[in-house]
């Protein structure tokens, strides 16, 4: 209860607050602009935080997390382009609705929705982050070993490759992590003699170069897009009819939401989609789906938004990232040397909660910019690529440069971004590979403590039931969706038309 | 003969697996040459063990993906995809002169090149901006950038 307290009385602080009320209006902005979303804005910010106090920087970060998760709508809404992935179903019905000339409407509900979504996750993480912790508390490195493997194996199914490539994208993260010297026995691994790869590949210019310069790269194939804009008069709060037909959507995808954040490296987008498809299924109106349906914009708007508190809790109760977002969260928090893990609760509680508190005013504060002003935000979106990304690609160089002051970091991000980009075009997802590099080392130093504990006998791990039964359940998440096609397929075979 | 030209993706199918299958080859090859460790200094596991291990589940997963998700692409890399990388490059070589230069020159080519022809626009992105953020770093974060043709003017 202290903490919370002492967490609240943080954001106390005037400077604080002012940061937070200009991240969120940095992040909404992010978040509407093309091609920018969460993950890229945070990577890009993560720099200009390391000469700051960790919880202005580590707010910050979350705030523009938060606000960017929204901010995707205005653009889903007004222009049929999700400002981020997640927002990709918001655009099924809130493009409709402003086609008819409901853009107001449609924005309106989105705000309500997000704002839902968010506060309910705060909440939810609030509750569920020291219970994990408390949990996690007594676990040995056999536990922790396996409790990775699971988060890593959870990999297969994020962001937009397929399921095997994104396991190959892991590996390759969890391979650039092993890169220098090996904290266990102080070996030079894979350095070649170069000075700059003794302490390691940093994974802050590799999370700028794979989501802030190979997007750049992705922008340039994209050029003649071109983006049709539709009028908003003015946005206004949902009517109670609204709120009749949308309730019960917008609480189930908040429970959605909050539990697929939970799950280590599942984010947003899914949670929007099975949100989305959720609030379809339970609607008394489905066919109304995909034609402009207010519940619809609800349904993926609440999921989205509630699966970022939902994502901080596994990044923060036991160090393993809830999204990608979340990934470069974590390592701005290990940037800044704290440990996130059972023990952040009782050692750096008064952080913990400062965090959560701030989160719960982002939402807050986005409720109150969203209302007023989302019609200068759908005008921030038409920011021509042309002149947007140059800016971005500077941004990117001189914030990798300033991680260490070192040109190493720069070449780091400029060659990540070349290969995060043709890791895309070849199907894989970067996001893996992010987060393979930040839990790489992790995931061998927990096994290699595991051997001494159990004196390198490995099959001894099969025998503790915790450690067992996070085996099993990276087993079902590596091979799980593949049993089930095949169990499906025999039990509805195909006929010789393919039907 | 057909005068078709060949699908995208029809070489990148074999050539992916075949660059990633060679890197993890010569890792793994690399990978033999660390040092070993006495039993009483090894904690737990040899320095090798564990990039040798991840090496062979990367390798077992590519030649996996080859038969059962192949690398499909829908169309070719387009022109302004090369002519960025190439600007890259012009980025990287101007670099040895001065950073900023490198900046301010590749933000510029790359909006003209993006076809942007605005002269107030083109200031903007090639002046302004480069301008904003070398200040913004040096005098509110204090990062101090490497010395070159036009930062040895503020530094002296």
């Amino acid at each position: 209860m202290e903490g919370v307290l002492s967490g609240l009385a943080a954001l106390g602080d005037p400077t604080l607050l002012l940061l937070l009320v200009i991240a969120t209006l940095g992040g909404v902005v992010i978040g509407a602009l093309p091609g920018l979303n969460a993950t890229t804005g945070a990577a890009l910010l993560l720099p200009f935080t390391l000469t700051m106090e960790p919880i202005p920087a580590i707010a910050i970060l979350t705030a523009i997390y938060c606000s960017a998760t929204f901010a995707g709508a205005i653009t889903a809404i007004l222009i049929n382009t999700p400002g981020t992935a997640a927002s990709a179903t918001t655009c099924l019905d809130g493009y409709p609705l402003a086609q008819r000339g409901e853009a107001g409407r449609a924005l309106g509900m989105a705000v309500v929705a997000s704002t839902f979504g968010g506060i309910f996750s705060v909440i939810c993480l609030m509750l569920a982050a020291p219970l994990l912790a408390r949990a996690a508390y007594n676990f040995s490195p056999p536990e922790y070993f396996a409790l990775t493997l699971f988060g890593l194996s959870m990999l297969a199914s994020i962001g937009d490759g397929s399921p095997l490539k994104n396991l190959i994208a892991g590996g390759f993260g969890i391979f650039f992590a092993l890169v220098g010297v090996d904290n266990l026995t102080t070996v030079e691994r894979f350095t070649f003699g170069s000075y700059e790869l003794y302490d390691g590949i940093s994974f802050v210019p590799v999370m700028i170069g794979v989501f802030g310069i190979s997007e750049l790269l992705v922008q340039a194939s994209n050029l003649h897009v071109k983006r049709e804009a539709v009028r908003m008069k003015a946005i206004r709060l949902p009517s109670r009819d609204d709120y009749r037909k949308t309730w019960r959507a917008i609480l189930r995808s908040s429970g959605i939401g909050t539990f697929i954040g939970i799950l280590p490296a599942e984010g947003a987008t899914v949670a929007s989609m099975i949100g989305y498809n959720e609030a379809k299924r339970w609607s008394r109106t489905p066919e109304k789906f995909g034609k402009g349906a207010i519940e619809g914009v609800a349904g993926s708007e609440a999921a989205n938004n509630s699966a970022t508190g939902g994502a901080m809790v596994p990044t923060l109760a036991l160090g393993i990232p809830g999204s990608a977002t979340a990934a470069v969260i974590l390592a701005g928090l290990m940037v800044h040397g704290l440990r996130p893990g059972p023990t952040m609760f009782t050692e750096q509680a008064e952080f913990a909660y400062a965090i959560f508190w701030s989160m719960m005013l982002v939402n807050l504060l986005f409720f109150v910019i969203g209302l007023s002003g989302a019609k200068a935000f759908a005008h921030v979106a038409r920011i021509p690529v042309q002149v947007l990304w140059p800016c971005v690609f500077v941004f990117s160089i001189v914030g990798a440069y300033a991680l260490d002051q070192s040109m190493f970091d720069v070449w780091v991000a400029l060659i990540s971004g070349v290969i995060g980009f043709f890791m895309r075009r070849y199907g894989f997802s970067v996001v893996p590979l992010a987060i393979g590099l930040i839990l790489g080392g992790m995931l061998e130093q927990r096994l290699g403590q595991s051997m001494v504990m159990l004196d390198e006998q490995w099959w001894l791990m099969f025998t503790r039931p915790l450690t067992l039964f996070f085996f099993i359940l990276t087993a079902l998440a590596l091979f799980g969706p593949g049993l089930w096609r095949v169990a499906r397929r025999q039990r509805h075979p195909l006929t010789s038309s393919g039907e | 003969m057909s005068d078709k030209p060949a699908s995208p993706g029809r070489i990148e199918r074999w050539l992916i697996p075949a660059l990633i299958l060679g890197f993890c080859a010569a890792a793994f090859y690399v990978s033999t040459t660390f040092k070993k460790m006495p039993p009483i200094l090894k904690r737990g596991i040899q320095p090798s063990d564990f990039p040798q291990l991840l090496l062979v589940a990367i390798m077992v997963m590519t030649l996996v993906m080859v038969w059962v998700d192949p690398i499909r692409i829908r169309d070719r890399l387009q022109g302004t995809v090369w002519g960025t990388l190439v600007l890259f490059g012009l980025f990287a070589a101007l670099t040895a002169i001065d950073l900023f230069l490198a900046l301010s020159v590749f933000a510029l080519a790359l909006t003209v090149f993006w076809g942007e022809r605005r002269p107030a626009i083109l200031a903007l992105v090639g002046f302004v901006v480069p301008v904003v953020i070398f200040f913004l770093f040096d005098q509110v974060f204090e990062i101090r950038f490497p010395r070159g043709l036009l930062t040895n003017l503020w530094y002296g």
